[in-house]
């Protein structure tokens, strides 16, 4: 091979690859292509900076090697703080934090440190003052999948989640609602047609009929040694046992469904009828008694249960997605008398086994009595195994039988506004259905002779003989493929022809409003309130948007903004490595994610203070949590909000869903933690390691050396040190909590120690002192969480022209007690979000 | 959480009277046209292009064979691939060139995707702006597709839904796609099989009689026609980036619209010899072999001639469990020398050839005109990266397989003179199925030896 990329081999040294400075360096660069700011000559620049930066900085940032990306070179005057001020930024904080030089480079004394840092900030507020903050222009978004979904569901009262089967959204600044980044492929449109088909169809026709047919759902396996013991107090409700069946099942249409239950495993022989209960959304609706005792040959052989089937009745379940468990209930009851466990079995137990080995002739009686011993421990561990050996293997769904047949009431509340709803539509109707509906497909007042082809298509089906729904169908089917309803268009204001930003109209607002809260179209009220051109007057926005967010619809911000913000969509593909995680299965995980769920729209719909991300000191747990958080008291499958104080836990990172997708299949990995808080609590993500760099010797983790001894190995080359010094500790902090978010105070033979000490100076022991540091820095998290949401709600990426708003927004949560709806009621406030710019030419 | 599991397991060959459903709904497709017929007169099979992606690079030590030409020694990753080393290539010093990292820094993952089949160095970009260029696959699908029911197929084994930040400031675009219909639209991958097998023979309901069939293709078209007047109009209303999002709309109507003309002109009726998967099975051998054998079917019912498959996303994290390696598949491509870590990756290599082993086998156990399908087949198995450890991107890891038009000449080992663009091998296959592209990316010319005994 002779084409090895020239990075490599420059000095020997491996170089830091550039990544963050890359992206900084990109935003200065369009910063610089605006009008230059004027530069004024900053005094002491050149006897106060240079020197500081030739001492320590160049021998790395220089144009032979760039470190991280960054060439200083270009940095050694003073109106370059003007024209890159957002890399100046950086470069004050990582100077000031202690991160730069990097550990074991010649460190300056911390005045110089102070007065260089200070007189770069000063001249950077300067000039981001001049910085005047532009409204962007959002390009034209198509409808993601959430939103799809969504606005079809609240457009036609139908929830059939078409856009499940779409191609996935891609995404850019960490969302997939971004409208630059949202293509549209033929296979895309296929799909658009085939929805608009089947959507328009249910709601007009009911659901079609679906053939039944049988899925089977097979639980992931599970490891872990069986219960050596049968315990004399345990879950009668099976939900939280390791033989239980747990997960999100999506029911097409609202029908009867038959579950079935395949067993494995054994059940101690002359055992009474199982009993199994069958749970939807965390309530047991059916229980069943099974008993397999015919399937037994002989009457003193355990009940073998490999392959038997146990059968609910039918059930009527409503379509959507729904949390189904099947457990076994009061698992230890019913078991012989010999087996010592409560509510015996009233069948005849079988003769016990006789010892096989005859004891020895010449035997004395204290051998005899220990090989009596032996034997009964022998029968109590076989009887401990069997009792614990019933399994439930696969649940099998099959249905839909006696589906619920004509279309909704809800469908038709929507659709036939003419107020004709059993089919005497009069001719009149047609226009006036069809004009209310796509006013609402569309969100906005429509144009002259828009309907009208519309109207043709349903004059078509008219002569085809067909009857009047039919026709609507059709019509309704084109509104549904419509670019005016697939894709979020803002249309230039009459006198935009320029560069001017203007006020978007009262539409298009309330659609911004809806598809940032909702994820989905408008509703009635925020329609007449745009009709009612009010959407502007301060009250009536901010009355508007808190009662969006204690709506329910509000949930879709959980979802889809916290859903990608905290990584929570990750959960779902995450495999923790059964071996060493026993622990795990799919109970926990649904569990886990159902916490920060709640947890978030705790904060959405109560107008929570946003720093309990941090070290909200309550969380929301089941029982299935609560065992694994060791927190008492709590029993059964439904969420409670319970208090932590007390507990080593508090905030979303000691909640085991983030805990889980920041750490490896195998290992927690202190890195990824650390990795994690940069990018979602600080919003400073650090770049990605080199290729090739010096491993961690994994074996060696746990037996013969500690995790943080190798990682500390590991940092102390300058190299890594850069960047670890101050992820590792913040990762460190969390080290208690092991790959699945378990508490633990030992990794492998050796005590965790979960203290760090930051490039600022600050040591911290264990969780919560790091959470009181990152309180301590809570705007740099109020910062971090405003540009999220901000970029979220936008639908675009964050310009340097942003920064102003970024920071106004930041200062007035502060002063608001840091509450949600004031980040939300900020950020719909601001210019970008109120305004469109101009374009100057079309 | 994919749970829908079961049917798909069983392949019972179906010969419904009724014909199947169909992609479009209103599309009737064609019978398997080239199965297994000598008779004189009947057209010669078409050639199919299959491009299939592996992430993260290979271990190169145990891949590339020791000597060139006829009787190279099968690598220990290769091993699997026995029963076919008369069929194919092993191409040795090929580059992607445009995937180093120059003045863009890291993001040699994402990179790498993006450029395997275009050759062309995608835009440093985390949203806005995406741009790259346009594949080989898309360059020959604009070519041929017209001539089957479906241009061409965008196969996927990882659902980006659940996969958090791209690489290094680069759009998840890139890692998610290695075909690109145009600079500016990369081509999603599918991966539900379910939507696969829907998207080659739909999803229609063929309880409903003709006359309503035929009805609602009616509305259909007219619903098309619509909507493009309409866009039409919108569009001159807008500013230039929101005309290009509503252009690539418009494009996409036209697309569909051209499919239906074409499928005017058919009246086969199609029976797929399989039976339509229920959605992901669980277990990975089995999910990729249900992938291959949806590429083999659409390939023996001539729905399509072009397909591109990722085995993995670029960067892809899946662990393998039913090989015993629980650990993610990125991180453990860093092996740093670490000897437990290169024999992990040396098995998932190893463990995805012989997944490919499965495909191929499917192709040449497929009747094909006067022969099989892997007669008429071109696939290119390969990676955007060599060492994965490094992240280095010359001398990649590279398969040819199958005969193409007939030319090509397998059963080779061929090292090319280091540092040729991987570009250059796409020149010659595409020459091979009939097009004619002056260039592709980066190419400086078509390879040669593939046709000679040399």
């Amino acid at each position: 091979m002779t084409d090895k990329p020239s990075r490599r081999t420059l000095a020997g040294i491996p170089l830091i690859s550039a990544t963050i400075p890359v992206v900084c360096l990109a935003l200065a660069s369009q910063i610089a292509a605006r009008p230059a700011q004027k530069a004024v000559p900053v005094p002491k620049f050149n006897t106060l900076v240079r020197p500081f930066f030739a001492e320590h900085c160049l021998s790395c940032h220089s144009s032979q090697f760039s470190s991280g990306g960054l060439n200083l070179e270009p940095f050694q005057k003073s109106d370059s703080i003007a024209k890159n001020s957002h890399t100046w930024e950086s470069i004050v904080q990582k100077v000031r934090g202690g991160e730069m030089p990097p550990p074991g480079s010649p460190r300056p004394p911390a005045a110089q440190v102070k007065s260089v840092t200070d007189l770069i900030q000063g001249e950077i507020d300067r000039v981001q003052k001049q910085i005047k903050p532009e409204a962007g222009r959002v390009t034209a978004r198509r409808l993601n999948r959430a939103e799809y979904n969504n606005s079809v569901r609240d457009l036609l009262g139908v929830d059939l989640r078409p856009a499940d089967d779409f191609p996935q959204d891609d995404s850019g600044y960490g969302f997939d609602n971004i409208g630059d980044v949202l293509s549209l492929s033929p296979v895309l449109m296929e799909k658009y047609l085939g929805a608009a088909e089947k959507v328009a169809r249910t709601a007009i026709f009911g659901p079609e009929p679906l053939k039944s047919s049988l899925t089977q759902i097979r639980m992931p396996r599970r490891a872990g040694p069986p219960n050596p013991t049968i315990p004399m107090e345990y879950d009668h409700s099976g939900l939280t046992l390791p033989n239980a069946i747990h997960t999100s099942y999506r029911f097409p249409v609202d029908a009867e469904y038959a579950p079935r239950v395949v067993l494995t495993g054994q059940r101690a022989p002359a055992s009474e009828p199982m009993k199994l209960g069958l749970w939807v959304d965390g309530k047991m609706v059916q229980q069943i008694s099974y008993d397999p005792q015919g399937a037994v040959s002989f009457p003193g052989e355990p009940q073998e249960l490999a392959g038997l089937t146990a059968t609910f009745p039918n059930i009527r379940i409503p379509a959507g997605e729904h949390w189904i468990a099947v457990t076994m209930l009061d698992m230890y009851e019913g078991l012989p008398p010999s087996y010592g466990a409560s509510n015996p079995s009233k069948r005849p137990e079988p003769p016990p086994r006789v010892a096989t080995a005859a004891p020895p002739t010449n035997a004395t009686p204290e051998q005899l009595a220990q090989q009596q011993e032996t034997l009964q421990k022998r029968a109590r561990q076989r009887k401990a195994s069997l009792a614990n050996a019933t399994k439930l293997f696969v649940l099998e769904m099959s249905g839909p039988y006696k589906q619920t047949k004509g279309p909704s009431l809800a469908s038709k509340k929507l659709l036939y506004t003419c107020g004709h709803r059993n089919g005497q539509h009069q001719p009149t109707c047609t226009q006036k259905i069809l004009s209310d509906f796509a006013r609402r497909a569309f969100r906005r007042p429509l144009r002259t002779g828009e309907l009208a082809p519309y109207v043709r298509l349903f004059k078509l089906a008219q002569s085809q003989q067909e009857p009047f729904e039919e026709g609507l169908c059709v019509a309704i089917q084109a509104m549904l493929v419509s670019p005016n309803f697939l894709f979020r268009v803002e249309h230039d204001a009459p006198a935009s022809a320029s560069a001017r930003s203007y006020p978007i109209n009262q539409h298009e607002l309330a659609t911004r409003l809806s598809y940032f809260l909702w994820s989905s179209m408008p509703d009635a009220e925020l329609m007449r309130c745009a009709d009612a051109r009010t959407l502007r007057n301060p009250k009536v926005l901010e009355a508007q948007v808190r009662r969006m967010l204690r709506d329910p619809k509000a949930d879709a911000l959980v979802e889809n903004f916290a859903g990608q913000w905290l990584e929570l969509r990750k959960l779902e593909s995450i495999k923790p490595d059964l071996d060493r995680f026993p622990g795990f299965d799919e109970y926990l995980r649904l569990s886990m994610r159902r916490e920060t769920e709640l947890f978030t729209a705790h904060i959405v719909q109560n107008d929570g203070n946003i720093l309990d991300f941090i070290d909200g000191n309550y969380s929301f747990v089941n029982e299935r949590l609560a065992r694994f958080y060791q927190i008492p008291g709590v029993v059964g499958p439904e969420f409670r909000r319970v208090d932590l104080k007390g507990t080593p836990r508090g905030g979303v990172l000691t909640q085991a869903s983030v805990l889980t997708v920041s750490s490896y299949a195998t290992r927690t990995s202190p890195v990824l933690r650390g990795k994690w808080i940069l990018e979602n609590f600080l919003n400073a993500a650090p770049p990605p390691p080199p290729p090739d760099v010096p491993a961690i010797d994994e074996t060696k983790v746990g037996t013969s050396a500690t995790l943080r001894q190798q990682m500390e190995e590991h940092r102390k080359k300058p190299l890594c040190a850069s960047c670890h010094s101050k992820m590792d500790p913040l990762g460190f902090g969390l080290e208690n909590f092991d790959a699945i978010g378990g508490w633990r105070t030992q990794d492998g033979k050796f005590p965790i120690e979960a203290s760090g000490t930051l490039p600022s100076g600050e040591s911290f022991t264990g969780p919560k002192e790091l959470e009181t540091i990152l309180k301590k820095d809570r705007n740099a998290f109020t910062e971090c969480l405003t540009e999220k949401l901000l970029t979220y709600g936008l639908g675009r990426g964050l310009e340097p022209y942003d920064r102003p708003t970024v920071k106004h927004i930041t200062r007035n949560v502060a002063k608001s007690d840091y509450r949600f709806s004031r980040l939300v009621l900020e950020i719909v406030d601001s210019l970008p979000f109120q305004q469109r710019k101009g374009t100057p030419t079309l | 959480m994919n749970l829908i599991t079961g049917k798909h397991l069983s392949r019972r060959t179906l010969l419904r009277g009724v014909g199947a459903s169909l992609a479009l709904p209103f599309l009737d497709a064609m019978t398997p046209a080239f199965a297994g017929s000598t008779a004189p007169g009947r057209v010669k099979p078409p050639v199919r292009l299959s491009f299939v992606y592996v992430p993260n690079g290979i271990m190169m030590d145990a891949w590339t064979p020791k000597t060139t030409g006829k009787d190279f020694e099968l690598t220990r990753i290769l091993k699997p691939l026995e029963p076919f080393r008369n069929d194919m290539f092993v191409l040795s010093g090929l580059n992607d060139h445009q995937a180093t990292p120059m003045e863009d820094g890291a993001g040699d993952h994402a990179r790498a995707g993006a450029s395997y089949l275009t050759g062309v160095r995608p835009k440093h970009t985390a949203g806005a702006d995406v741009r790259g260029g346009i594949s080989a696959d898309q360059i020959a699908a604009q070519a041929l597709g017209s001539r089957t029911r479906v241009a061409s197929l965008e196969l996927g084994c990882d659902d980006s839904r659940t996969v958090g930040n791209c690489d290094s400031g680069y759009s998840c675009a890139y890692a998610n796609s290695i075909s690109w219909r145009t600079p500016t639209m990369p081509m999603p991958a599918e991966v539900n099989p379910r939507i696969v097998f829907e998207r080659l023979f739909g999803t229609a309901d063929l309880t409903l009689d003709p006359a309503t069939r035929s009805r609602r293709a009616l509305y259909r078209r007219s619903i098309l026609d619509l909507v493009h007047n309409d866009t039409k109009k919108l569009v001159r209303t807008l500013g230039a980036s929101d005309r290009r999002k509503i252009d690539e709309y418009l494009t996409a109507i036209q697309e569909i619209e051209r499919r239906i003309t074409r499928a005017e002109k058919e009246d086969h009726e199609l029976l797929p010899q399989m039976e339509k998967p229920a959605g992901i099975p669980t277990g990975f051998d089995e999910y990729l072999k249900l992938m291959y054998d949806l590429q083999v079917l659409a390939f023996q019912t001539d729905t399509t001639r072009i397909t591109t498959l990722m085995v993995g996303r670029e960067g892809s994290n899946r662990v393998y469990p039913e090989i015993g390696i629980p650990d993610p598949h990125h991180p453990l491509t860093h092996h740093r020398n670490n000897p437990e870590w290169i024999e992990k990756v040396t098995k998932i290599n190893t463990f995805h050839a012989e997944l490919f082993a499965y495909y191929l086998a499917k192709l040449k156990a497929t009747p094909d005109g006067d022969g099989n399908l892997l007669d008429h087949t071109m696939i290119v198995y390969g990676s955007g990266l060599s060492d994965g450890n490094q992240h280095l991107h010359a001398d990649l890891p590279v398969l040819l397989v199958g005969c193409g038009d007939g030319s090509l000449k397998p059963g080779r080992h061929i090292a090319y003179t280091p540092g040729t663009p991987m570009t250059n091998l796409y020149l010659t296959v595409l020459d091979r199925a009939g097009v004619r592209p002056e260039s592709i990316g980066d190419s400086t010319g078509k390879v040669q030896h593939l046709t000679d005994m040399g």
